[in-house]
């Protein structure tokens, strides 16, 4: 039980190193002089003492919404798989309850990008609708192909069946529903051929146009929202496409798990410096790939059983 | 006459939830209507028909119930007659629920033998004798899914359910198609039970179309009700999946599936009476102070009417199926008696299956969209027009009415195990296993699935976690002490307005221009230029309208078929009269022809010439020369 609420609080912690780290990994590779790696603690400590600005148009949902779009995603944290064996991990809780929990925040996001009577806000708002309606099938069948793999759709479960039994006899439907996932990893964090994370020009952005209007505390709190949500994928990835390294003892297992996170995050920095952001319009192809992926991936599975 | 099994009992607990906030509902709406006691007689008269159709206990009081059903909603259409479209709406709605009728009763026709006061059980021996039982089925399917709004029989549905006030409106779209779904389970399992895998595989594949076709035309639309009315039928999409999951695992011999199927279909039944009567009752509150169904003219709503708006959040937080509310649990037992699907074995099946897997996923996705769209739009931001401005919060009758129904939605999240129980048992009486052991065998906190590798979920816990974790970081927030200051939303130095910002139209402008292959939208853009320069104008004009592809396909081209024969028609009437003489010697011709043919030898040679001769003496007699 130690074990488990040191490691959540761990992941909560390191979730704004890594983003941190991407940016980094990115600005080095484009021989620029990188950010340090703890920039994400200073900007969230700056933000925390800033002056809090409302908009007079906005209402209740501003005061409320950034808290519900943090809650949900908080609340993911702890079911989890685990990153040591033997530790305790939830149970009860299956891939669809994350992934409505993970809607239930976006969906607050989205009232947030509305309410303050901007059109930068809605703009977002509509492009991030766009992109998930997009995200959801994928996601679905993704999960859909490694519960078939793992024996069982409930999260923690599947982590831990696919770390005691690696599934080598179905390796190709794993290593589709693996493609897939990684690309919905991408779309769902505002990853670069999606969203550029880093831009503020209304053409490109998403993510970023749905908080324009948020400042000090509340902005700290969407932008660790973010970074949590990241961890999550990242920790998702790492437990259930590469499901090694449970076994050895407690520290070791959990640095193994942490390396592998930031291997998720270094991964995700190459693609993002070799590939261009997509239009939006071209989102749907890449949504496609996923969707087509997963199909296979439940194709292979059924027929081929490999 | 009438008789009251399980089935029927929770068909009349769903009526009695949906109705009794109604009633306070249209209570505060009463002022607002002219002909009163016009409303309230087919108002009341039409909550007594469908009590009567759940309760019948032979074909000929259902029918009659079940007529009474559609001529008093009918009449409630027609209540406030403002324009024209009102009643062409009314007179579509009147033609295809008759269209519906005729069906069900040649079903009854045939499976009663004529005698139409024999009682449900007998009629299943007869229909076990009758040669054609997929005949029946369709029959019933016709008959009892043009009710229901299922496509391709939906069109009627975005025309009639906004042309009625808005208590009316709750009610159609929450309760009277539930009905046509009481009807499906009373029918199918009464007296066509034996179900081959087609019918299944029929009624999965009509779910899986309407749901996608029904949140489509919802994100294209403007009007709030039809916007409504379209995710009815996404809606009833969803049970009709869960139904048909359900008639493929028994087929297929899979029972505690088939249970868990029906189960889910059902409480979606439930959940969708709740959320949707909750629905139109917060839009009918809109309309009611705004005086305009459109869209684009409200705006900064939730300043004004707080009880309204809050009410339209928690629905619309459970019909896009989000956690931890009573629309997820239901959705999530029909994914998971679909995900259940690897435990059949024919293989064609087996990968047919995930096809409607995504088309569910793609609902839930797009429905999130719709209604980020329809809450966001009505309700934040800055009003639209000046009846928006000045709209109030409604009287208290009608907000006891929404916080009624808002209760109905908690209680069906909290007390899912209650629910569940009581639709268990209807399935038992059915003659199917019970699995409500196996749903919840560990008390009420975990809900499980049925299949082999299925999930669990926990909605008490998950809604108390979430709770605990929000009211924990309000608190933390609030100790913080933070500094606020007010200011005007940032418009790049401009005035912050109402015409900047985002549009309904424009919200679902990417998803519109994705599915355009689809939709086919009619677009009108003018603009005002200043002295012939392409990008300097004073006003400009965006108009987008989506008719939906069934209407213009299936309903549009059956008119154009009649106009063409009934052109025909009136030119055979106002023949001269040598016509008539001619077209008596070419019908003596074919005659004469044809009892040669099939009384005689038979070579083509002949025929051939015959032929060649019949359709010259018809083009220079008949026809004539084209004018």
């Amino acid at each position: 039980m130690i074990i488990y609420l040191l490691s959540i609080l761990l992941l909560i912690g390191v979730a704004p190193l890594l983003l941190s780290y991407i940016k980094a990994v990115k600005m080095v590779m484009l021989f620029k002089r990188p950010i340090s790696i703890f920039q994400g603690y200073r900007n969230f400590a700056k933000l925390m003492h800033k002056e809090t600005i409302l908009s007079k148009e906005s209402s209740a949902i501003t005061l409320y919404a950034p808290f519900l779009v943090l809650s949900p995603l908080t609340v993911v944290m702890f079911f989890l798989p685990p990153i040591v064996h033997g530790s305790y991990y939830v149970s009860f809780v299956d891939a669809f309850t994350i992934t409505g929990l993970i809607s239930l925040s976006t969906f607050f996001l989205m009232l947030l990008g509305l309410d303050s009577a901007s059109a930068f806000g809605g703009m977002g708002s509509s492009r991030e609708a766009f992109i998930s309606a997009l995200v959801e099938p994928a996601m679905v069948l993704t999960i859909f192909s490694v519960s078939l793999m793992a024996g069982n759709l409930g999260v923690g479960q599947a982590g831990v069946n696919l770390a005691q039994h690696f599934p080598q006899e179905h390796m190709a439907s794993f290593l589709f529903a693996g493609i897939s996932f990684f690309i919905l990893l991408l779309a769902e964090n505002g990853r670069i051929p999606v969203d550029n994370p880093e831009t503020h020009l209304e053409l490109t952005m998403v993510h970023e146009a749905m908080i324009l209007d948020l400042s000090g505390v509340y902005l700290a709190i969407i932008e660790t929202a973010a970074s949590i949500k990241f961890v999550i994928f990242a920790s998702l990835f790492a437990s259930l496409f590469m499901p090694l390294g449970l076994e050895y003892s407690t520290p070791i297992a959990m640095l193994f798990f942490f390396v592998k996170l930031f291997f998720i995050a270094t991964l995700v920095a190459f693609l993002e410096v070799n590939t261009a952001k997509l239009r939006l319009f071209k989102i749907p192809n890449l949504l496609g790939i996923a969707i087509v992926f997963a199909f296979l991936s439940l194709i292979t599975f059924y027929v081929l059983g490999a | 006459m009438l008789s009251l099994d399980t089935l029927s009992l929770v068909f009349v607990g769903l009526i009695v939830l949906g109705t009794i906030p109604n009633i306070f509902y249209s209570s505060g709406y009463l002022p607002h209507i002219e002909r009163k006691v016009h409303y309230q007689l087919h108002y009341y008269s039409f909550i007594v028909s469908m009590l009567g159709v759940v309760v019948s206990a032979n074909a000929l009081v259902f029918l009659f119930f079940w007529e009474l059903m559609s001529l008093t909603s009918w009449q409630l259409i027609l209540t406030e007659v403002k324009d024209k479209s009102t009643i062409k709406a009314a007179r579509f709605y009147f033609i295809m629920t008759h269209f519906g009728f005729v069906f069900l009763l040649l079903f009854f026709l045939i499976v009663t033998d004529g005698d139409l006061s024999m009682g449900f059980v007998a009629m299943k021996e007869v229909a076990a004798g009758f040669a054609y039982t997929t005949l029946l089925f369709f029959f019933l399917v016709l008959g009892f899914l043009s009710k229901a709004g299922a496509v391709p029989l939906h069109v009627w549905l975005p025309y009639a359910h906004p042309a009625a006030p808005s208590p009316v409106s709750a009610l159609m779209s929450g309760v009277m198609l539930k009905v046509a779904i009481y009807g499906l389970f009373r029918f199918l399992f009464d007296v066509l039970y034996p179900w081959p895998l087609e019918w299944g595989i029929v009624i999965l594949s009509i779910g899986a179309l309407s749901s996608l076709v029904g949140v489509l035309y919802a994100l294209s639309e403007h009007d709030i009700k039809a916007l409504l009315a379209n995710h009815s039928i996404e809606n009833i999409g969803i049970i009709l999946i869960g139904f048909g999951m359900g008639m493929i695992f028994d087929t297929l011999g899979l029972y505690a599936l088939s249970t868990f199927s029906f189960i889910a279909a059902l409480f979606h039944t439930f959940n969708h009476m709740s959320f949707k009567s909750l629905l139109f009752m917060s839009a009918g509150a809109v309309l009611h102070q705004t005086h305009t169904k459109n869209m684009e003219k409200y705006g900064g709503l939730i300043k004004k009417m707080p009880v309204s708006a809050f009410t339209f959040l928690i629905a619309a937080i459970s019909i896009s199926a989000l956690p931890p509310s009573n629309g997820f649990l239901s959705e999530w037992m029909i994914f998971q008696s679909m995900l259940s699907s690897s435990h059949i074995d024919v293989m064609a099946l087996k990968l047919a299956i995930p096809f409607a897997i995504f088309a569910l996923a793609m609902t839930g996705g797009l429905a999130i969209a719709c209604f980020v769209k329809a809450y966001g739009i009505t309700f934040l931001g800055l009003h639209r027009s000046t009846n928006a401005k000045h709209a109030k919060e409604v009287n208290l009758l009608m907000k006891s009415g929404m916080i009624m129904m808002a209760l109905v939605i908690f209680s069906l999240m909290l007390f899912t195990p209650f629910y569940l129980q009581w639709f268990d048992k209807v399935l038992v009486e059915l003659g199917h296993v019970s699995v409500y052991k196996d749903i919840f065998p560990n008390g009420f906190w975990h809900m499980h699935s049925i299949g082999m590798n299925g999930g669990i979920v926990s909605p008490i816990i998950l809604l108390l976690s979430l709770l605990g974790v929000t009211v924990l970081m309000l608190v933390a927030y609030k100790l913080f002490g933070v500094k606020v200051r007010f200011c005007h939303t940032w418009a790049c130095g401009y005035n912050t307005g109402a015409k900047t910002q985002y549009s309904a139209t424009g919200f679902a402008g990417p998803i519109r221009r994705f599915f355009n292959w689809l939709y086919k939208a009619d677009e009108h853009f003018t603009k005002q230029t200043i002295a012939g320069h392409e990008t300097k104008f004073i006003s400009s004009d965006y108009e987008v309208h989506v008719k939906p592809l069934f209407e213009r396909i299936f309903y549009d081209s059956f008119g154009k078929v009649i106009a063409y024969i009934s052109y025909w028609v009136y030119r055979l009437a106002h023949f001269e009269q040598t016509r008539y003489a001619a077209m008596i010697f070419n019908i003596m011709l074919v005659v004469l022809f044809s009892y040669r043919v099939f009384s005689h030898e038979f070579s083509w040679a002949t025929f051939i010439l015959e032929f060649f001769v019949m359709l010259i003496s018809v083009k220079i007699l008949i026809i004539g020369d084209k004018k």
